[in-house]
């Protein structure tokens, strides 16, 4: 069918329009965002916290977690049976 | 720095161009690199979001909770595009195409 690319594009473009309206008809409280120093370093705190209690570490472990059986899962997906 | 409004708009750009890569391509692994520019443009939104709350409440001082998140969500796509590439060859091996529209055995 040779219109359904150009019906698939042009659904698209009309989702692009709703969703770009949208964000410029909203009225945001302050137009303008400030600039922060030591990103970097904030978000190390931020992830690993400043004391035992805080931070996201614990989550940062498990997601290493998930990574390696990840990478395991991809391995045994993708490695060559054998005859 | 650049208004929240322009982040907004080019993240939501990116997520229509991922979205019109995944209805028309039928490369299986142009799909995945479409699927990961539409989480592209969901992280952009967390960290413009972040970075906008933290310049509305400056007396709380730098919140970077979204781009702490926006971290764990690469993680997730990382894992995510490992398990499809994997797919994606293991079904190379079997049926000698990637082309998603031949490839329809799930299709009910």
């Amino acid at each position: 069918m040779r219109w359904q690319p150009v019906l698939k594009a042009l659904s698209v473009v009309l989702l692009a329009l709703l969703i770009i309206l949208s964000i410029l008809s909203a009225s945001w409280p302050e137009e303008d965002m400030d600039e922060f120093d030591n990103t970097s370093e904030e978000l190390g705190r931020t992830l690993f916290g400043t004391t035992d209690a805080t931070g996201y570490g614990l989550i940062v472990f498990f997601i290493g977690l998930l990574l390696l059986v990840a990478l395991l899962g991809g391995i045994f997906l993708a490695k060559e049976e054998r005859e | 720095m650049i208004p929240l409004v322009y982040w907004l708009v080019f993240s939501s750009l990116l997520f229509c161009i991922g979205a019109y890569g995944v209805l028309t391509k039928r490369n299986a692994i142009v799909v995945l690199m479409c699927i990961e520019i539409m989480l592209n443009a969901a992280n952009i939104n967390l960290v413009a979001f972040s970075s906008y709350h933290s310049s509305l409440h400056p007396a709380l001082g730098a919140d970077l909770s979204g781009q702490a998140f926006t971290l764990f969500s690469i993680a997730i796509a990382a894992a995510e595009v490992a398990v499809g590439l994997a797919i994606i060859l293991s079904v190379y091996r079997r049926y000698k195409t990637i082309d998603v529209d031949q490839i329809n055995i799930l299709r009910w």
